[in-house]
């Protein structure tokens, strides 16, 4: 529970973060690059979730998810639903997944961040059409890893700031 | 804990009504959609929120590509320099025989009155951003309607066909690559003239479809656009024949293709900008 002061963080922070998020999505990835690359915004949005579940949580889930949409060009909605079940999961695993050191929180995440890639396969499936194989799970590998690093990076960097306080 | 004014016992709404909520409105959302079309506006108002921001993290990158290019290549680009200029040399040669031919082809279609070509005007785009091809193999380009670009305009590039604009925004548009799923183009085999219908596969492979099993087609072949829709203009390369089998359960032959352009690869683009009946498929 040491992470997880509801003062110590700022909406400007949290917002910040999570325009970061899109920016870096907004690069012209490409290639490999593309296939690997971490679901910026979701995990983002998970982490607030996690963190600050009073602030960040379903709404901006759904509004990130229909940019998500946007970027891909694909049918509105459909990363939209898949964002807003992970933020679900991750308030009903939430007491769990606190409890856990940054490299098993990640481990614990990797099933959520799976069940959201599997959840846009499907919806895109029943909505438009089968999709061009199985590369979309591919993402979920960069996503855990970014997850365990943010986390890593945010148990160091506020766990000192505690520190310092008391 | 109960501040005034606030109700000490209220009760939210539980995480399970709340999702429940968001999954009927992203249900309501896909069937707006797919169905009625109804989110194009909200599709725009992303694009002018992201257009700048695509534009400002194409920024960094670039200058990165250049300061790095700037040293080691200079080489490099003296012998493209070269090249580029002999090629220049050879297309000169060609664009003087085309002129002519093409003079001569006005002349003899206004003897037999036959309807005359329309011009052909280019638009020039870079890519500005490309998504994930999951689903359907699109990319973005930085050119939009400001350009004069609409639906259904083919798009090419140095080498061959990249595919189609299906959504023109104020400043960027969507192209759908010619690889994608269900993308159709017709064309026609170089070598015999024989006219077929190519269809994307997704993951960056065309097919030829309906091919007769005793349809003269070997490896190796090029298709070009037939220009029959009348929504690609005749004789832009497509793609290379890469494989011919036959199936035991289908009358037809099953010809896998490369397409020939640069696909995502190619980062400048042109947009053939023809007479205004062109529609989208």
């Amino acid at each position: 529970m040491k992470v997880t002061d509801q003062a110590g963080v700022s909406w400007r922070f949290i917002l910040g973060t999570l325009a970061l998020a899109v920016l870096l999505e907004q690069i012209r990835w490409s290639g490999l690059a593309l296939v690997l690359r971490p679901d910026f915004v979701l995990v983002g949005v998970l982490f607030w979730t996690l963190h600050q579940p009073a602030r960040i949580g379903f709404g901006a889930a759904f509004f990130l998810g229909l940019l998500a949409d946007f970027q891909d060009g694909v049918v509105f909605g459909q990363h939209a639903i898949a964002y807003v079940i992970g933020v679900y999961l991750v308030l009903y695993l939430r007491l769990r997944l606190l409890q856990f050191d940054p490299f098993r929180q990640a481990a614990q995440m990797f099933p959520i961040l799976l069940t959201v890639q599997l959840v846009v396969l499907l919806a895109g499936w029943l909505a438009v059409s089968p999709p061009g194989g199985l590369a979309i799970l591919v993402p979920v590998l960069g996503s855990t890893v970014l997850w365990y690093l943010v986390a890593l990076y945010m148990r160091l960097w506020h766990g000192r700031g505690l520190q310092d306080k008391a | 804990m109960g501040t005034p004014g606030q109700l000490m016992f209220a009760r939210r709404l539980g995480s399970t009504a709340h999702l429940l909520i968001w999954l009927l409105i992203g249900v309501a959302c896909m069937v707006l959609d797919t169905r009625y079309q109804a989110l194009e506006g909200l599709r725009s108002g992303f694009s002018l929120l992201l257009q700048p921001a695509r534009q400002f993290m194409r920024a960094p990158i670039e200058v990165s590509s250049e300061l790095s290019g700037f040293f080691t290549r200079h080489r490099l680009l003296q012998k493209e320099r070269d090249a580029l200029l002999a090629e220049r040399a050879v297309l000169a040669v060609r664009l003087n025989a085309a002129n002519e031919v093409a003079r001569e082809n006005t002349e003899l279609r206004t003897l037999m009155r036959l309807q005359t070509r329309p011009g052909q005007q280019v638009v020039h785009a870079a890519l500005l951003y490309q998504g994930h091809n999951w689903f359907s193999q699109r990319i973005t380009l930085d050119q939009g309607a400001a350009a004069g670009l609409r639906r259904g305009l083919p798009v090419v590039d140095s080498i061959g066909l990249v595919g189609q604009v299906v959504r023109v925004y104020p400043g960027s548009s969507d192209v759908v690559l010619v690889s994608s799923l269900e993308q159709l183009t017709p064309v026609f085999i170089e070598r015999t003239g024989q006219r077929g219908l190519v269809a994307g596969s997704g993951r960056g492979q065309l097919e030829l479809r309906y091919m007769p099993a005793h349809a003269d087609i070997r490896e190796g072949d090029r298709l070009l656009t037939s220009g029959i829709d009348r929504v690609y203009p005749g004789g832009i390369p497509v793609a290379r024949v890469s494989r011919v089998s036959r199936s035991q359960s289908s009358p037809y032959l099953r010809v896998a293709c490369q397409p020939l352009a640069g696909l995502d690869q190619s980062r400048a683009v042109l947009v053939l900008v023809a007479e205004p009946e062109v529609t989208a498929q």
